[in-house]
């Protein structure tokens, strides 16, 4: 999809709508089950939660998210990395505040002539008493041409 | 002869106890699929990824990449072990592959709080397809 580079560059300090995001036990289950490995104890959330709670927390969906960056379709997409912070363990059932925003857009020419937008992300969880619980920073990878 | 790890330098270079997952399991991708409400087919139909030259295999999701090595360090220093992730995705895994998450211990970050500074990845054979590194709270101590 043809997306100008400064249509790309104003999403920078664009703020998701931001929210309250709990991770259910049945959640939690299915997750860890997903990661092949054992069931964790005290009602600890797996840390791979940090992919898709502090998005769908912020307001916001993968679905949504691809729309704010115009990509669809197979291999549009990639995962370039990411960065996540864990301050204090994650738990089931407690209620954290989502909000985070776009930090950096950047379009890159290769030399072989691909272009590609480099879109970075950060979010932050926050309990009922404003504590920082983890901060997720996530770098995609928005192909425009290949 | 057995010795072990107390003085926290002396993890530096340790390489971390691996952990291999076996055949991966597309039904796990439709499963986290529904659970990230993620619509990018490359994970669950198999005929999205014929055009990309895939076949007609899906590509695990990244997140689960990276979930084998947090359970790797998990298995290793317990479930709150994990203070710091970061990755850089190289490849893409498929399903019915094999791979294996290890590690490394680079450095001691800070003797108060026993945190160490660990390399990851994960591999394919002889391939890395993840990289990065993690901070974590050593709390058991190891043999050598």
């Amino acid at each position: 999809m043809i997306v100008s580079e400064e249509e790309m560059l104003d999403l920078r300090g664009y703020k998701f709508p931001g929210g309250v995001r709990t991770v259910e036990h049945w959640e939690n289950w299915l997750l860890t089950d997903c990661t092949t490995g054992q069931q964790l104890p005290d009602n600890l959330v797996h840390p791979i939660a940090l992919f898709h709670v502090p998005i769908q927390g912020s307001g916001c969906s993968i679905s949504e998210l691809f729309s704010l960056v115009r990509v669809q379709g197979a291999g549009s997409v990639g995962l370039d990395g990411y960065d996540w912070e864990y301050f204090h363990p994650l738990k089931e059932d407690v209620p954290y505040l989502c909000e985070g925003e776009v930090i950096d857009v950047q379009r890159v020419k290769t030399d072989n002539g691909k272009i590609y937008d480099r879109f970075v992300f950060s979010i932050d969880l926050l309990n009922e008493s404003d504590l920082l619980i983890a901060r997720v920073t996530n770098h995609w990878r928005l192909w425009r041409k290949r | 002869m057995e010795e072990k790890m107390s003085d926290l330098s002396s993890y530096i270079g340790f390489d971390l106890p691996t952990l291999e997952v076996n055949l991966i399991d597309p039904q796990k991708m439709k499963t986290m699929a529904a659970l990230l409400r993620d619509p990018y087919p490359v994970h669950w139909d198999q005929n999205a990824n014929e055009s990309l030259g895939f076949g007609n295999r899906v590509i695990n999701q990244g997140p689960l990449n990276l979930s084998y090595i947090a359970n790797m360090l998990m298995e290793w220093q317990g479930p709150t072990c994990i203070k710091r992730l970061k990755a850089k995705f190289l490849k893409p895994v498929f399903d019915g592959e094999t791979v294996v998450a290890g590690g490394k211990v680079l450095d001691v970050l800070e003797e108060s709080s026993s945190r160490i500074l660990c390399q990851i990845w994960l591999s394919r054979g002889d391939e890395i397809v993840l990289t990065g590194e993690a901070e974590i709270i050593v709390t058991k101590e190891e043999t050598d």
